[in-house]
């Protein structure tokens, strides 16, 4: 049953001026039809989630070596967008020190986190070519540190976040790699249609793990993890301590392949085992064109569950965690089987769209040929966004507020003008970023903003449970994508709520009769 | 050749000494494996012995064994014009015409000696399709796993069956069976819009003609649409409830969209209906997991192993009873259930560049 009114409004807010530039050629170069990333989050600490888009790069018939993609140029700049009091944005990316993106990285995803524990959030930009870490000032500028860090990785990364799965306070950095291709060695396929190639065509490679050191470096321990010792074709990225041990487990999600969960052993080594835990394949043990992942507790039974999307006739999959590092599928029963069967999913989210204490699914959504339609009438290249109300655990399709069909990459969430409802924004293809405003309502809500002491300042990783739901503190998960730190809950009719924080320090706390409607922040407790 | 060298024994009294020493060395050559040689001895009978029938068919085989369809169809014809009832030369003239594209020239030679699978290749080439069904299906009496027979068969009956459809929608554009065939076309070309628009307009003029309904589910199946697709296989099965395939589609409809309790339901009455189909007893297992029955579960994917043994569709019993047995706390049935997974996946799809 669809929701009687739409809940979104779709903006263009005054200023947001930005076009993913991801330059199709009829080459096909695969790099052309996986960017963009975008990230929600206040750079400047003034209580406005400003936004980040990453843009593609300029790509030439064929591309010439060495490859530049035009960075310099304007037109394929990375952006950062700093909000206004009034709701508009500002073009800061030559203030900030954003505007170099490297002459041979072709954009992809973006990750944010405070790496150095200093209050301000740093943001990691991942692309087909070199990586890019900025530290943020403080001052509204940003610094590449790179070298220093030495993250800059290499070959084609997709999505990244920070985490911390040692535990030891400092922001580690997982990075999603996708296959070993590069533009002399790539090619078309298809009959009388050339189309991209599918991911099998091409080698697998590995995914990179870096440990912060805690002095503004990080190690590559890819290796010594365990991380590396999988190869994959990994697009989407989201972490989640899936079995209670108390530490972070790492969920990959695939291209074309079985998924990957690696489990945090809990010594900074980890063990893949996606197969055995049952979050690797179909219903029927198909393998799966993962995309986009989020690692959040749908049925709001306090274990993190998982979703990939994927393409059509595959069904969005969505693996139930049923205790002890298990998981089943549950697609069909949650409704997605009807949902998603034909269409293809990239960057998404489970957030509490319509406050009711149950998270939704939103999905930006396109195929990945752009002349899909051509070979398969029955498909289609561009699709508006899905939006599903959780209606006690089961999907129900929801009118979005936006029927127009766009080719969607990159979705991130965050609650843009504070008013206690999750908006959205979503990359396209060629395009401006759809804005997705909530139209808010009257339930109550609850935004959490966490504040560590012995953990990681903005307590990532930690288990935070309102009344009924719980949430893992995460700006990681969607595709290509980085979402709001403060961690949301609807409440529904309550006007209060009992909160309980497991941090990764171990610590806990609880607040009782916490008022609704508010943003709170939450200090860890210096001692247990 | 067998034949012609105990027409060869049999004639030898009617040729010339120099003509049955060469017709000798092109046996001896022949059976060294020497055919140019074979070819070079029978061509010399032949020169030698003009009025012997046999030295022209001894040559025109040899030739055939050289691949040489075009060299041997003279000596072939000149063997008949001095033996009309040779059948050997008619057999070996036939499949040389045939290989030449002369399948019209080929048939008589083929049907006088009955040659089955060769005159129903000539009759495809020809467009006589209902002889071609009728002789290759008798040849495959004969050979029942033969591929080429069953690829010519299968080729032979698609063509008759397109001629009667392009009959159909021709000699009558607006009948429902021209917007039911049209629907099909449509259907295979996964233009869906058009075969949904064909199978309506088809319904509505003769909505109660068998199977429409289902074709139409399918479409709507095919598209995602589980929604249509349940309400058109509903529609079917209501009209046919003794049809096991209304009742599967509908079942794995209504599963596709999580009404795990009434596909399970359905499926039940699919098995009963026509017991022992793999498919139906998959998605059969599928529905009762879902719907909380293991047991049924356990034992719907248990007979689809039984039933298929070694296919994809078993692998996926085995990683169904996998998933059952890991929820039910399982750990070592589970482990062996996937190990038969994993060893039926790499045989059945063998790894490319797969990771390691």
């Amino acid at each position: 049953m669809a929701a009687t009114a739409p809940i979104f409004d779709l903006k263009l807010p005054r200023g947001l001026d930005f076009t993913l530039q991801n330059s199709p050629t009829p080459e096909k170069y695969l790099i052309e039809t996986m960017p963009g990333g975008v990230a929600l989050f206040d750079y400047n600490n003034d209580g406005l989630l400003d936004i980040f888009l990453v843009n593609g790069g300029h790509l030439t018939r064929p591309m010439q070596l060495p490859e530049k993609f035009d960075r310099a140029n304007p037109r394929y700049w990375n952006r950062l967008y700093r909000q206004n009091k009034d709701g508009s944005f500002t073009d800061v990316t030559e203030a900030a020190g954003l505007a170099t993106a490297g002459a041979g990285n072709y954009g992809m995803g973006v990750a944010v986190g405070d790496y150095d524990n200093d209050g301000f959030a740093d943001l990691f930009v991942t692309s087909y070519g070199k990586n890019v870490l900025y530290h943020n000032n403080g001052d509204g500028t940003f610094t590449d540190v790179t070298e220093k860090a030495g993250v800059a990785g290499g070959g084609w990364s997709v999505s990244a976040g920070f985490f911390d799965y040692d535990n030891d306070g400092h922001l580690d950095l997982f990075v999603t790699r996708y296959m070993e291709w590069d533009t002399k060695h790539s090619k078309t396929c298809g009959g009388a249609w050339r189309t991209y190639c599918p991911p099998v065509e091409f080698p697998a490679t590995t995914n990179l793990l870096y440990r912060n050191r805690g002095d503004g470096t990080f190690e590559d321990v890819s290796q010594k993890s365990g991380i590396a010792a999988k190869k994959g074709r990994a697009l989407g990225v989201a972490f989640a301590d899936c079995d209670d041990d108390g530490f972070m487990d790492i969920f990959v999600a695939n291209d074309g392949m079985q998924q990957y969960l690696f489990h945090n052993n809990g010594n900074r080594t980890f063990t893949e085992c996606a197969l055995e835990s049952g979050a690797a394949l179909s219903t029927d043990g198909k393998p799966l064109s993962g995309m986009g992942t989020v690692f959040q507790d749908y049925d709001n039974d306090g274990k993190p569950d998982i979703l990939v999307t994927v393409l059509p006739r595959e069904i969005y999959a969505l693996y139930h965690n049923d205790g002890a590092g298990l998981f089943s599928a549950r697609s069909l029963e949650a409704g997605l089987g009807a949902l998603t069967a034909g269409s293809s999913g990239w960057g998404v989210g489970l957030e509490d769209f319509d406050n009711d204490g149950w998270k939704d699914l939103l999905v930006a959504q396109s195929h990945v040929l752009n002349n899909v339609e051509a070979i398969d009438h029955s498909l289609h290249y561009m699709e508006p966004p899905l939006l599903a109300l959780n209606r006690n655990g089961r999907f129900e399709h929801a009118d979005s507020g936006i029927t127009i069909p766009v080719a969607g990459r990159g979705l991130a969430f965050g609650d843009l003008n504070n008013d206690g409802w999750m908006d959205a924004v979503l990359t396209v293809l060629g395009g401006h970023p759809l804005v997705l405003m909530n139209r808010g309502g009257k339930r109550h809500w609850l935004a959490i903003k966490l504040r560590g002491t012995r953990s990681n300042r903005d307590g990532m990783g930690a288990r935070v449970r309102v009344n009924r739901q719980t949430r893992f503190a995460t700006t990681a998960g969607s595709y290509l994508s980085a979402n709001d730190k403060r961690l949301h809950f609807g409440l529904d009719d309550s006007n209060t709520a009992t909160v309980e924080v497991l941090w990764p320090s171990g610590t806990r706390q609880t607040l009782k009769d916490v008022r609704a409607n508010q943003f709170l922040e939450i200090r860890e407790v210096e001692q247990s | 050749m067998r034949h012609s060298v105990l027409f060869f024994c049999l004639a030898l009294q009617s040729i010339s000494p120099e003509g049955a020493r060469h017709m000798q060395a092109g046996v001896e050559a022949h059976k060294q494996g020497r055919v140019e040689a074979a070819i070079a001895e029978f061509r010399k009978a032949t020169e030698t012995d003009p009025e012997f029938a046999e030295a022209f068919l001894d040559l025109g085989e040899e030739l055939m064994q050289f691949h040489d369809y075009g060299a041997a169809v003279a000596p072939l014809k000149r063997a008949l014009e001095l033996q009309p009832d040779l059948d050997a030369a008619h057999l070996q003239l036939g499949y040389a015409l045939l290989s030449l594209g002369y399948a019209s020239e080929a048939i008589p030679h083929l049907e006088r000696v009955h040659a089955l699978e060769a005159l129903g290749i000539a009759q495809i080439e020809t467009g006589q399709y209902q002889e071609a069904v009728a002789n290759l299906g008798a040849a495959l009496v004969k050979r029942p796993n033969d591929p080429d027979l069953l690829y010519y068969l299968g080729r032979a009956s698609g063509l008759l069956s397109k001629r009667a459809i392009d009959t159909l929608v021709s000699s009558h554009p607006d009948s429902a069976r021209a917007h039911q065939a049209m629907g099909e076309n449509y259907f295979v070309l996964r233009q869906m819009p058009q075969a949904e628009q064909e199978y309506r307009e088809a319904i509505r003029q003769r909505p109660e003609i068998p199977g429409l309904q289902l074709e139409l589910g399918l479409v709507y199946a095919g598209a995602a649409q589980w929604d249509k697709a349940e309400g058109a296989f509903r529609t079917e099965a209501k009209r046919q409830p003794g049809s096991a395939e209304a009742a599967y589609h509908l079942g794995t409809a209504l599963l596709q969209q999580g009404k795990t309790h009434e596909a399970r339901a359905e499926l039940e009455r699919a098995e009963k209906l026509q017991p022992d189909m793999p498919e139906t007893l998959y998605s059969l297992g599928k529905a009762a997991s879902l719907d909380g029955d293991l047991l049924l579960a356990e034992k719907s994917w248990t007979r689809v192993i039984a039933l298929e043994k070694e296919t994809s569709l078993a692998a996926q019993a085995h990683f169904g009873l996998a998933s059952l047995y890991r929820r039910q706390g399982k750990i070592s049935e589970a482990q062996r259930e996937m190990q038969e997974f994993k060893r039926l996946q790499s045989a059945i799809e063998p790894p490319r560049s797969e990771p390691k």
